[in-house]
């Protein structure tokens, strides 16, 4: 049994798996369980990165989102009072109106989809560290550190809305 | 895939060596973690001028071993008001992150899981997984301790989690690789990269002992503020898989990559004796190296107070951050501007080691003057009976 034939059933777990923690995170009823869920989720989009021969980015994917954004949403969710209200979140009271715009964005995704075709062999397998520093560092080292100066600009607008006067 | 010994198909050796690694890794973290609840008690009443453990067993060996039978021996318990699924799933979260950690730490010659390309970068992002475990069982515990607990260690691993991880990138930058394997052989000599970057070891020490609750930086389990954090609600092999196995198994990972990145994990004297001596004393080199500093981690646990959380936190963000910052920003420059030597790097960096060993207490005493100054002009009659 070699990975060829492994490949696609990992594919179905994890997309099944990815399908139904999504689902789970929009339909269930409590904010901690869809942040779980959502950790979830990230998992199994890092399962999907590796299997396409792209673990720094999955890599990253855990680093940045379970370790780091789903703990701030935790950590969010603790210090919000609990206030006795129903706990039906926003997007839940809208089923119909979020249906029809689900299908209507499936619709080009889907034929997209339907519409790839192979386009000759992809990179073999042997990291995808350098492809990604060669891109970050040198083909697109200006929009990177735009990107990062924007950043920068957010983190010290965070600070100084939040920031107490001097008394 | 990897052909088998003993003319074994491949596919069937590939499965075997995953039962084997899996189960030799489980073994060593069983018998790790009793090995070292046993040494930190013993180290601890040494220097506490006590005896410590001594009734079961020669010299009390036996003591962990019936304290483990006692866990596992004990009625699986939750509070009723817990929150049943988290607070089941949590040692869970927390346990396997550290499980999988050890795929990449290279034990010795040849002795490795998996020679992954990006293994310290996956080595640190597990470490930032386990994270979520602590959050998920302080809020389940539906208890005030536990949740504080939780909130504390949420705070200190993600923030501590910046300088350890720059440490690393510095360490990587004069490595030379991501992969562990390609680290240790890059160290063949007895100048390993410690006498090059001792600054990024000393930084990456730190946010170690915080990234894995030891003292001073245990605040999450304070137990002399907190009843035990996080903790506070587990009973049984619960609290034994939250407590002795993943602490002690984080603290033998990171020890490991300490020993690994700088110290040149399994090199050492005889490694190229023999087919069968080799492996092996690589194994003892890198036991050795790992192990030396885990009885620091005890050392330290002996010897320093806890810090308060505020100290902890501004420590964090004020001093070791751009610390760790400017180390890497220097040692990038250097290596770019003299190619092919490391000298530069080594003389910025024991400077800077020595700059932080001073000026750490001078900056402390500033901070107490301010303090006592500004005390002195708010309320007189405090700052004078103080």
């Amino acid at each position: 049994m070699s990975l060829d034939l492994i490949e696609p059933i990992l594919f179905g777990l994890l997309a099944v798996m990815i399908l139904g923690a999504g689902l789970g995170v929009v339909l269930a009823d409590r904010i901690t369980t869809s942040a779980l869920l959502m950790a979830f989720t990230f998992l199994n989009m890092a399962g999907m990165f590796v299997l396409l021969g792209a673990e720094t980015i999955a890599a990253f994917q855990v680093l940045i989102y379970v370790g780091a954004i789903t703990v701030l949403i935790l950590y969010g969710v603790m210090f919000t009072p609990q206030a006795p209200r129903s706990y039906g979140l926003f997007f839940q009271k809208q089923t119909p109106l979020g249906a029809l715009i689900a299908a209507l964005a499936a619709l080009p995704v889907m034929a997209v989809a339907f519409a790839f075709r192979d386009s000759g062999r992809l990179p073999a397998r042997g990291g995808d560290l350098v492809p990604i520093a060669t891109s970050v560092f040198k083909d697109f080292a200006f929009p990177f550190e735009v990107a990062s100066v924007l950043l920068l600009a957010a983190m010290i607008g965070a600070i100084v809305l939040v920031r107490r006067d001097e008394e | 895939m990897v052909p088998g010994p003993f003319g074994l198909d491949p596919t069937f050796w590939a499965v075997l060596r995953l039962v084997i690694s899996v189960a030799l890794v489980l073994f060593l973290i069983l018998n790790g973690a009793l090995l070292l609840i046993y040494l930190e008690r013993k180290i601890l009443a040494v220097m506490q001028d006590r005896i410590g453990p001594y009734h079961v067993g020669p010299f009390g060996l036996l003591q962990t071993f019936a304290d483990a039978l006692k866990l596992i021996a004990k009625e699986d318990f939750r509070a009723g008001q817990t929150d049943r699924a988290f607070f089941l799933a949590a040692p869970a979260l927390v346990f396997s992150p550290m499980l999988a950690s050890f795929v990449v730490i290279p034990f010795g010659p040849g002795i490795v899981g998996a020679d992954l390309s990006i293994g310290l970068l996956y080595l640190a992002t597990l470490g930032s997984m386990g994270v979520l475990g602590i959050v998920i069982a302080g809020w389940a515990s539906n208890n005030k301790y536990s949740l504080v607990g939780g909130v504390r260690s949420a705070g200190q691993l993600i923030s501590y989690e910046v300088p350890g991880i720059l440490s690393l990138v510095t360490g990587v930058l004069v490595a030379g690789s991501l992969s562990m394997v390609a680290i240790t052989e890059g160290q063949p000599g007895p100048l390993v990269n410690f006498f090059i970057i001792p600054f990024a070891f000393v930084t990456y020490f730190i946010a170690a002992l915080a990234e894995t609750n030891r003292t001073p930086f245990d605040l999450p389990e304070a137990e002399s503020e907190l009843v035990a954090g996080y903790l506070t609600e587990y009973s049984g092999m619960r609290w034994g898989t939250m407590l002795a196995l993943t602490e002690y198994g984080n603290v033998t990972i990171v020890c490991g990559i300490m020993a690994t990145l700088w110290f040149g994990g399994w090199q050492g004297p005889g490694i190229d004796s023999g087919p069968i001596t080799g492996p092996l004393l690589g194994v003892l080199w890198f036991t050795l190296k790992t192990y030396a500093f885990i009885l620091v981690f005890m050392w330290i646990r002996a010897t320093l107070p806890r810090m308060r959380i505020d100290q902890l936190m501004s420590f964090c963000w004020k001093v070791l951050i751009p610390a760790t910052l400017l180390n890497l920003a220097v040692t990038a420059v250097l290596l770019l501007a003299f190619p092919g030597s490391l000298v530069p790097v080594a003389i910025a960096n024991w400077v800077m080691v020595a700059l932080f060993m001073l000026g750490l207490p001078m900056l402390q005493q500033r901070r107490l003057r301010r303090l006592r100054a500004r005390l002195r002009d708010r309320a007189p009659g405090m700052a004078a009976a103080g």
